[in-house]
């Protein structure tokens, strides 16, 4: 596995080479937009005088207000874009392969919702979807395929409409390491942290998951929650080097962590409220900080393998 | 009157949901109980192949291959109380571990895809058992508790129900595997 070390030699050796040239772009490109929002700026502001010494919003007046914002928006959409798509194959991309070069990468595709909800993770059906930032491959003896995710829920009409996020964040899928046939959910664990026993009781009505199922490990039980429809199977799932594992995950991370087991798959969610391996306009590329952000977001991702010792093949499954 | 009928009703439910509750707790226990079997037996089939295949190999260890057909013959023969099955499974996990370890010394045998299978399907049967294992530990930590805790011990003593052991391993199991010392006894 690839430490920051090593990317604090490619970065210096080869990859900062790479950034001057996209830095030249990003420059010309901030100095264009800067002056698009001066222009936009300097319209809607002689608007806004003339509607105060008027002291009264004239109808011409709105017009190209609204022209010019809608105008300005436009652009801005249309001259980050090249630059985006440019960023995230020559940064993010070669970061990809840096930390191993047998993935893949595509800036614009992502995990369906179809395989989002087989997860089994999230009840509720996103009806508002998207995702980006797609790496797939094999590292390893563990296919692995994961990108950035945002699914929504949009109930309501008019007044009374509301989102509700159910995800946001870095949706993982690896092949596991072992054969089963059931299902098993690891959810944070809330009920039993603020209920204590009662919480527990609560969760195992809970009628939306499987049985509930009560793991040894104190720390373990302390973070999470587990449900499955297969007592022994979610043991021999979740054995107690995993959870150990799953745990020192948690902890690296810091995050929100779900992660489900089904159909010989094991799947990771890992909230996140900032979007993942986006450019910043305004923030020169040749720090190294935001580089190191991005790397340490992927190495994460990829990381899932050895952090979960998904390549250790000792059981029937090849 | 009405509220004598609701507190008899509501007294009359709690009795049968602690009743059943009683009785789901002792099944599961019994049922993970039989899951073990069925994956000791399996334990016991996928040993025969073993034996099988290592024996042309290992010319070093027959006294200890011997001893496991002997054991294995005698577990399959089914003429054991639960205590003596339990300590047969763990002198013969511990003589697996031994086998294991010494397969180090034959190349050849590490080589033949045949016993690579075999032991992929080991290492995945004594995982299962472990699980299942500690499914039980759970579901009997799940059945003492009902019969130890008020209410439900009432009926548990009522029903006759009294806490049953969760799995131990011995202290000498508990040291880590010496191969050299399994080879040599």
């Amino acid at each position: 596995m690839k430490t920051l070390e090593d990317f604090t030699e490619f970065y210096n050796s080869t990859f900062s080479a790479d950034l001057n040239v996209l830095e030249q772009e990003r420059r010309k490109i901030a100095f264009k937009l800067l002056c698009v929002i001066a222009a936009v700026v300097c319209i809607a502001g002689v608007c806004l005088l003339i509607w105060r010494t008027r002291n009264s919003i004239h109808p011409v007046l709105i017009a190209p207000a609204v022209l010019c914002l809608s105008a300005g928006v436009v652009i801005y959409d249309f001259m980050t874009k090249r630059y985006v798509a440019r960023f995230k194959s020559l940064v993010i991309g070669k970061i990809v392969h840096f930390i191993d070069e047998n993935l893949n990468y595509d800036a614009e595709e992502y995990i369906d919702s179809a395989t989002f909800m087989l997860s089994k993770i999230f009840t509720t059906k996103p009806n508002r979807y998207k995702g980006d930032d797609l790496v797939w491959g094999k590292t390893g003896a563990t296919e692995i395929k994961f990108s950035e995710i945002k699914a929504e829920h949009e109930s309501g009409s008019g007044k009374n409409r509301r989102h509700h996020t159910i995800f946001k964040g870095l949706f993982f899928i690896g092949d596991f390491n072992k054969h089963f046939t059931c299902e098993t959910i690891v959810l944070p664990d809330t009920a039993e942290k603020l209920f204590g026993h009662f919480g527990q009781k609560l969760q195992s009505m809970n009628i939306f998951r499987g049985q509930l199922i009560k793991l040894e490990d104190p720390e373990f039980e302390n973070y999470f929650v587990v449900y499955g429809d297969d007592q022994i199977q979610a043991r021999y799932i979740l054995s107690t080097s995993l959870m150990e594992r799953i745990v020192e995950f948690k902890k690296k991370t810091g995050r929100v962590i779900y992660l489900s087991f089904v159909g010989s798959k094991v799947f990771v969610a890992v909230s996140y409220t900032k979007s993942l391996f986006e450019p910043r306009l305004f923030r020169t590329l040749l720090d190294f900080e935001p580089v190191r952000e991005y790397f340490e977001d992927l190495q994460l991702a990829i990381g899932i393998v050895d952090d979960l010792n998904l390549n250790t093949r000792i059981w029937s499954k090849q | 009157m009405w509220v004598l009928i609701v507190i008899g009703v509501v007294v009359l439910l709690a009795v049968v949901f602690i009743y059943n509750s009683l009785i789901a707790k002792k099944n599961q226990v019994k049922n993970v109980f039989g899951t073990i079997d069925a994956l000791l037996k399996k334990r016991y089939d996928l040993l025969g192949n073993l034996i099988a295949t290592v024996k042309g190999y290992m010319q070093h260890e027959k006294n200890l291959l011997r001893e496991i057909t002997e054991m294995r013959a005698k577990a399959v023969s089914g003429r054991m109380s639960d205590d003596e099955q339990v300590e047969l499974d763990n002198k013969l996990s511990k003589m697996l571990g031994g086998i294991m370890v010494a397969i180090e010394n034959y190349p050849d045998l590490k080589a033949n895809e045949n016993f690579m299978h075999l032991q992929r399907t080991l290492n995945e049967l004594e995982e299962q058992i472990s699980a299942a294992r500690r499914a039980y530990n759970a579901a009997v930590t799940t059945y003492n508790n009902a019969v130890e805790m008020f209410p439900t011990n009432l009926a548990a003593s009522l029903m006759g129900y009294k806490t049953k052991n969760v799995f131990e391993i011995s202290p000498e199991q508990r040291e880590n595997v010496d191969a050299d010392k399994i080879f040599k006894s």
